[in-house]
C-alpha cells in the first residue's frame, strides 16, 4: 500500500472492551452528554430493526472510532505489523492476523467513483428520506473507497469524479455516524 | 479416484409471486407437489434433506427451518438434515451440499429445497431485511440495498465500455418474454416490450423497475440420487459434473472493480473445467439476473464474449434459442422473481425439465445436453456455479 498521509495520527487500539467506563445505570431516553463520550447512553430501540450500530465500549470494541466521529473526524484502523490500512475499522489485521491495531484519523476529501441514488424500496427508518443519493467514493491520497450517503445536492447533480467531503453527523438519538457532502 | 456419481432425478416448483400463503404453507405446498412430480419417490428413500432459506428470521420470525420444513414435507430424514444460507444463493448451496453428501458416500437420496417467503405487511421492513445481506453495521446506515449497488455497477459499466439502457432493456425484454411460457413465473402472464420497460419508473439510476427482480414468495425442491440409485427414478438423469465457488469481500469499500467480476471468473473456470468442457459446449445457462446489468456482465465474466460485449450480446440475440446458447429460458430471476433460497433450486428444476424435453416448445433448448447454473449474492462477493449434463448420457 502506499504510505499513508502525513497529517494521519496514531493511537494504539484500545485491547479490552473495559476501557472505556460503561454508564452505572443505564437509562432509556437518556441523551448524549455531548463531547466526553464517557457517559453517553442513547435511546433503546429493538435492535434488529435499529440499521445503526451500538457505539458504546460496553458494547463495542471500537468505540474510539465512534468517539472520533463526535470530534468531527472519520478514523479507521491500520495493522501496526504491516501497515495495511483496514475499512471497515477492525480488531483483527486479516493479512498476518495480528491484533495489535493503531488508529489513523482519514483525509476528509475524496472524489465519487460511483453513484446513484434510493428513489423506491428505503429500509425502515428511510422512508421519508427518498430520494437519497448514494455513492462510493475514493478518498483522497490513500487507497480506500468508501460507501455512504451523499448530502448536499440532488442526485441528478452529481457526477462521477466530483470531489465531496466527509462528515460526521447527529443520527437523532445521540449517536454519530458519517456521510458525505457535495458542494452546493 | 474418481468420485461416485451423482444426478438430479426430478424436481418441480410451486407458483411463484405474492402469494397468499405463510412459509409453512409454502413448504407443505412444495413436499406436496414434489411427490406428485416425482411418483416413484418414497418418503422413507429420502435419508436427507438440505433446505436453501435466506432470512426466514427476519421474513417469517422463524429460526431451526430444517426441522420445520421436514415436518411440513413430510420427510424424516436419518442421516443429515441442514440448511444452507448464502443469500441469494442460498439454494445452490442446498444443492451442492447435496452432491458432496451423496458424492462423499453419506447420502444416497437427498432432496434440496428452497423456500422464502419475501412479501410483509410493511415492505419497508422486508426492504430493512434485503439490506441485512450486505454489511449491516456500516454500509446498512447509509441505505444500502441491492439495487442502488447495482445501479453503480451499471453506472460504471455505461461508462467504461457504453452500454446502453437500450441493452438492458434487452436482457428484460427476453427473459420476461421467457417467463410467458412459464405458469409458474412471478410474472407469467405480463407482456414487458422494450419500449414499455424503457419508460417503467426509476428504482435506483439507471436501473428502472425492469432492470430489477422482484420481492417473490415461492418454493422450489429436487431430489438428487447416487448413481446406483438414479434408475429407480427417472430415464433422463442429469448429471453433476463440475462446480465453482469464489468469494473475495464484504464491505462494498472493498470490491475493486465493479466491472470485472473476478470472482464468477474464478467459478465458471473452475465447474467448467472440472465438467472438462469450455463455454462453447454450453446448450444453454440460468444464470443470476437479479438485475439486467447482472446477467450482460455475467455474459462477459463465464467467457460468452469479450469484456464490454456484453450488452451487444444481449441485443444480438446469442443469448436467444437459435443464438449462440440459451440464457435463462425459464425466465430468470427478472421474470420468474427471485425467493431468495427457492432461485437456485428454481433453476436446477428447468436444467432437470430441459433435459426431459417437459418444457413448453417456445422455451425448449434444441436437444440440450450442457447445462451451467450460476448464483450470485450479496453485492456480486460471492459467486456459485454448477455444470450439468443431461442428454442421456450414462
Ligand atoms: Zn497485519
Amino acid at each position: 500500500m502506499s504510505a499513508p498521509p502525513s497529517r494521519t495520527r496514531a493511537q494504539v487500539l484500545a485491547p479490552s472492551p473495559a476501557s472505556e467506563p460503561v454508564p452505572a445505570s443505564p437509562t432509556p431516553s437518556v441523551p448524549a452528554d455531548g463531547g466526553s463520550g464517557t457517559t453517553r447512553t442513547y435511546e433503546k430501540r429493538p435492535f434488529l430493526l435499529d440499521f445503526f450500530p451500538l457505539e458504546t465500549a460496553k458494547d463495542t470494541r471500537l468505540s474510539r472510532f465512534f468517539d472520533r466521529l463526535r470530534e468531527g473526524h472519520l478514523s479507521t484502523t491500520r495493522c501496526a505489523k504491516d501497515g495495511e490500512l483496514l475499512w471497515p475499522p477492525r480488531t483483527a489485521c486479516p493479512k498476518c492476523h495480528g491484533e495489535a491495531l493503531e488508529w489513523v484519523d482519514l483525509p476528509e476529501t475524496g472524489r465519487i467513483y460511483a453513484f446513484s441514488a434510493v428513489l423506491a424500496g428505503a429500509p425502515l427508518g428511510m422512508e421519508d428520506q427518498v430520494p437519497f443519493a448514494v455513492g462510493l467514493v475514493d478518498l483522497e491520497g490513500v487507497p480506500l473507497r468508501l460507501f455512504g450517503r451523499i448530502e448536499g445536492r440532488p442526485w441528478n447533480q452529481l457526477s462521477v469524479g466530483q470531489t465531496v467531503r466527509v462528515e460526521s453527523f447527529d443520527i437523532g438519538d445521540g449517536r454519530f455516524f458519517y456521510r458525505f457532502r457535495a458542494p452546493t | 479416484m474418481s468420485a461416485r456419481g451423482v444426478a438430479l432425478v426430478g424436481g418441480t416448483t410451486i407458483p411463484w409471486g405474492v402469494r397468499s400463503a405463510t412459509w409453512p404453507e409454502l413448504a407443505q405446498e412444495i413436499g406436496a407437489a414434489l411427490f406428485r412430480a416425482v411418483p416413484e419417490l418414497r418418503t422413507e428413500d429420502v435419508d436427507s434433506l438440505f433446505l436453501g432459506a435466506a432470512e426466514p428470521e427476519r421474513f417469517a420470525f422463524q429460526s431451526h427451518v430444517a426441522p420445520l420444513a421436514a415436518e411440513q414435507m413430510g420427510l424424516r430424514p436419518t442421516r443429515i438434515l441442514q440448511r444452507t444460507e448464502l443469500a441469494c444463493a442460498s439454494g445452490q448451496s442446498a444443492i451442492r451440499s447435496a452432491y458432496a453428501a451423496i458424492a462423499a458416500g453419506l447420502s444416497d437420496v437427498a432432496v434440496a429445497v428452497g423456500i422464502e417467503k419475501m412479501n410483509l405487511p410493511s415492505m419497508a421492513e422486508a426492504n430493512t431485511a434485503m439490506g441485512c445481506a450486505l454489511d449491516r453495521p456500516w454500509d446498512g446506515p447509509h441505505g444500502a440495498t441491492a439495487p442502488p449497488f447495482f445501479a453503480m455497477v451499471a453506472q460504471r459499466h455505461m461508462l467504461e465500455y457504453g452500454t446502453t439502457e437500450e441493452q438492458m432493456a434487452a436482457v428484460s425484454e427476453k427473459n420476461h418474454r421467457f417467463a410467458n411460457t412459464n405458469p409458474h413465473a412471478h410474472f407469467h402472464e405480463k407482456k414487458f416490450p422494450r419500449d414499455k420497460l424503457l419508460r417503467l419508473p426509476m428504482v435506483a439510476p439507471p436501473l428502472r423497475l425492469g432492470d430489477c427482480s422482484s420481492m417473490t414468495d415461492g418454493a422450489a425442491a429436487v431430489v438428487l440420487a447416487g448413481e446406483e440409485f438414479v434408475r429407480r427414478y427417472t430415464d433422463t438423469p442429469v448429471w453433476v459434473r463440475g462446480t465453482g465457488q469464489y468469494s473475495d469481500f464484504h464491505n462494498l469499500a472493498n470490491a475493486g472493480s465493479l466491472t470485472d467480476w473476478v470472482g464468477l471468473k474464478h467459478a465458471s473456470r473452475e465447474a467448467l473445467g472440472r465438467a472438462k468442457i469450455a463455454p462453447k459446449d454450453l446448450d444453454f445457462a440460468e444464470v443470476h439476473d437479479c438485475f439486467t446489468i447482472s446477467e450482460i456482465i455475467e455474459y462477459e465474466s463465464i467467457g460468452l464474449c469479450p469484456p464490454g460485449e456484453g450488452g451487444k450480446f444481449a441485443t444480438d440475440g446469442r443469448a436467444e434459442i437459435g443464438g449462440d446458447l440459451v440464457v435463462n429460458p425459464r425466465g430468470g430471476l427478472l421474470g420468474c422473481g427471485h425467493p431468495l433460497g427457492a432461485t437456485g433450486i428454481g433453476q436446477a428444476v428447468e436444467v432437470y425439465q430441459q433435459c426431459a424435453h417437459r418444457v413448453p416448445a417456445e422455451r425448449q433448448v434444441p436437444d440440450p445436453e450442457w447445462a451451467l447454473v450460476h448464483n450470485l449474492s450479496g453485492s456480486a462477493n460471492v459467486h456459485s456455479v454448477m455444470v450439468y449434463q443431461g442428454g442421456g448420457t450414462a
